[in-house]
């Protein structure tokens, strides 16, 4: 018995390299593809050349200036809304928890909305910091509006509460937008739905130091994750602080989504979607495993959306969450659909 | 009126004692007060106050101010007026809906209603056959959105056992994806969209004559439509069981119920765009003050929510100035905090 526990784990843990190996090609296809297509579309060859330093003048400027900030910001933003949806979902034990539902995308935005449009002198670097105390008080409000309330932590009150403050602050943005420069659709635009078009260095630059920390922190974040996966009561009984704990996974998760929005505006559902999608892959809730697979499948999300978003209606160009949103919605309802069933029991 | 209440009325509280009927004619009464107070007041103030003795000298056309009457009579009159009666059909639809899911979370734009109806309208104005794509047939092609929003939405939440919230539930992820598709649309049309934006959000900013002309023989319709089936709606609230054995065909009289909600949002959004929450507080506080009974319950709604969509326009209109807010901004800020008072209530 023992035996064919520990070979189907072993068998369990060899599909889950090779699901994490296939989904790095993919990640790779994906990026090699999108430095390639557009405007001009380089031959392999050619941006083999470029990339080692060479080339002519214009296809390297569009590569180095304009394709590869732009694919490594999708990069790095579809990793860490990933993490950061596995982080919420496990910690708040909530198939609904994200960025989104939260309050926290919506929160962020509306701060970072008020600093672009009044034109605050505020530097860029200091864009997280603000987008991470709006998104702060964006969550405070929902989940503050949760508590206290019996089956706070249901799903459905959970989208109930989020749909209403995305509402709200949906319509604290537009107001802003408006007193600040009416007239400009495109730019409530692409804050709400979020953007990684005309993405520069310095917008890596930005959002860099933040994920190259909180990354590695998500990753080592997985055990006490499972723990608090298992209840509050479990989790305090193997020696956790539950309580603490939790608000510590959720401040790193806003942490995660804070710069992504600064630089990027409040992309929607990969943070909701991959999760769910790398617990299908690898059979397991686990989250040490879950968090690697979910930040590739994240990426390969939003890489893979914003190509769509350059490609598709070429030489217009879409927001990416515009893609991942009507993509992510009716992905998410499917897989859901029996959890959301019996989840308000 | 007294018995009237109590005679046949499936009300699940208890308001059908000897007062109820009092209570309710008071009710309609302050409604009707309410209500012309702030109809004197959306006509009065502004950039330029006028005193209420000008105002009523200008609606009865003695005022010799030349000034005045273009104020009150082509911008402020007809915008006073668009807003009450879109506040009406919207706070109708929304008392319809609770009705046929009896859900008292329901509203236009928890179902994906609304979103549907804005998907399809903007979808017309970008790809419609060109001359036809403003004016009076526009919501006529929206309904259909939102009626297969507003299906899709039901079917999902009827899987399985039922629940109040499962229906919003679907409908706020069916309405997610199609406010994106709607993004979609705008942003590759600018040129045939320009201003949807705002129109998504809502305002009663211009609107004048032309637009109170392609309003009310729609309202006209669907308002009387919305009474009449108010003793459906009674039935309906019974519960499924206790209706069919009464001899109702359910479905069918739920989605003629919905087709009617939907007439009343398409031809609201078409004039005053996607304002949001009217739909849901309207019934709300109607159902305080008029109980279950959906023949009581509908009129004092559509006055409630008359009163409500004015009021936010007004203080759209006064508070920021001399910026204006869309009206859709302060329903919205209002409404969602409303929303999750009502969503602590629901769950304790």
């Amino acid at each position: 018995m023992a035996v064919a526990t520990g070979q189907r784990r072993s068998l369990r843990g060899r599909s889950g390299r090779a699901t994490a190996a296939a989904l790095a090609l993919v990640l790779l296809g994906l990026s090699f593809v999108s430095l390639l297509v557009g405007y001009p579309t380089l031959s392999p060859a050619g941006l083999g050349e470029i990339l080692v330093g060479g080339g002519d003048e214009l296809p390297r400027l569009v590569v180095t200036e304009l394709r590869l900030p732009r694919l490594a910001l999708g990069v790095m933003a579809g990793a860490a809304l990933a993490g950061a949806g596995v982080l919420m979902q496990d910690s708040l034990r909530n198939p609904l928890a994200g960025p989104e539902l939260l309050g926290l995308s919506s929160g962020a935005v509306t701060v970072v909305a008020a600093l672009t449009v009044f034109e605050l002198s505020v530097p860029l670097v200091l864009y997280p910091w603000f987008a991470l105390a709006g998104g702060a008080a964006g969550s405070a409000l929902v989940l503050g509006a949760m508590a206290g309330t019996r089956g706070w932590n249901s799903p459905a009150l959970l989208i109930l509460v989020g749909a209403a403050v995305a509402a709200l602050l949906g319509a604290a943005v537009v107001a802003i937008v408006r007193l600040g420069s009416p007239n400009d659709q495109q730019l409530v635009l692409s804050f709400l739905l979020g953007s990684v078009g005309g993405t520069t260095w310095v917008d890596v630059r930005v959002a860099a130091p933040w994920l190259a920390v909180g990354l590695p922190l998500a990753l080592v974040a997985g055990r006490p994750v499972n723990l608090l996966q298992l209840g509050e009561e479990v989790a305090e009984s193997m020696g956790l602080a539950a309580a603490r704990t939790r608000v510590l996974v959720l401040v790193l998760s806003a942490a995660l989504v804070a710069p992504v929005v600064a630089v990027a505006g409040a992309i929607g559902f990969v943070s909701l979607l991959a999760p769910h999608v790398a617990r299908r892959l690898l059979r397991t809730p686990d989250a040490r495993r879950v968090l690697p697979a979910a930040m590739l499948v994240g990426a390969v999300l939003l890489v893979g959306a914003d190509l769509v978003a350059r490609q598709l209606l070429a030489p217009r160009e879409l927001p990416v969450g515009v893609w991942t949103t009507l993509i992510g919605g009716p992905v998410l309802l499917v897989m859901l659909r029996r959890q959301l069933g019996g989840a308000n029991r | 009126m007294n018995g009237a209440g109590s005679r046949s009325a499936p009300s699940a509280t208890a308001e059908t004692g000897p007062w109820a009927g009092d209570r309710f004619r008071l009710a309609f009464l302050a409604a009707v007060a309410l209500l012309a107070g702030l109809f004197v007041a959306a006509v009065a103030l502004g950039s330029l106050t006028l005193s209420p003795g000008d105002v009523l000298d200008v609606l009865t056309g003695r005022s010799d101010n030349a000034l005045h009457d273009i104020v009150v009579m082509d911008l402020r009159l007809p915008r006073a007026l668009v807003a009450m009666v879109a506040g009406a059909m919207l706070g109708l639809s929304g008392a319809l809906l609770q009705s046929i899911t009896r859900n008292s979370l329901a509203a236009p734009e928890l179902t994906g209603v609304s979103a549907g109806v804005i998907l399809l309208s903007v979808l017309w104005l970008a790809y419609g056959p060109a001359g036809v794509r403003t004016g009076r047939i526009v919501p006529l092609v929206a309904v259909l959105g939102g009626v297969a929003a507003g299906l899709v939405a039901y079917g999902i939440s009827r899987r399985g056992h039922s629940d109040p919230l499962r229906l919003l539930l679907a409908g706020v992820l069916v309405s997610a994806v199609l406010q994106s598709a709607t993004s979609m649309v705008v942003l590759v049309n600018q040129g045939a969209t320009g201003g949807v934006l705002i129109w998504t959000i809502g305002s009663l900013n211009g609107r004048v004559w032309s637009d109170w002309a392609l309003l009310w023989p729609w309202a006209g319709v669907t308002v009387l439509l919305a009474l009449l089936s108010a003793g459906r709606a009674n039935l309906l609230q019974l519960g499924d069981d206790v209706a069919a054995g009464l001899g109702v065909r359910v479905e069918r009289s739920r989605i003629v119920l919905l087709i009617v909600a939907v007439l009343l949002t398409a031809g609201a959004l078409a004039v005053v765009g996607a304002i949001a929450f009217i739909g849901l507080i309207a019934p709300h506080i109607a159902r305080q003050l008029a109980g279950d009974d959906a023949r009581r319950l509908f009129p004092l709604t559509a006055l409630v929510g008359a009163s409500l969509l004015l009021g936010a326009d007004v203080a759209a209109r006064v508070v920021t100035e001399p910026i204006e807010l869309p009206t859709g901004v302060a329903t919205s800020i209002l409404g969602a905090l409303f929303f999750l008072y009502l969503l602590r209530g629901q769950r304790r």
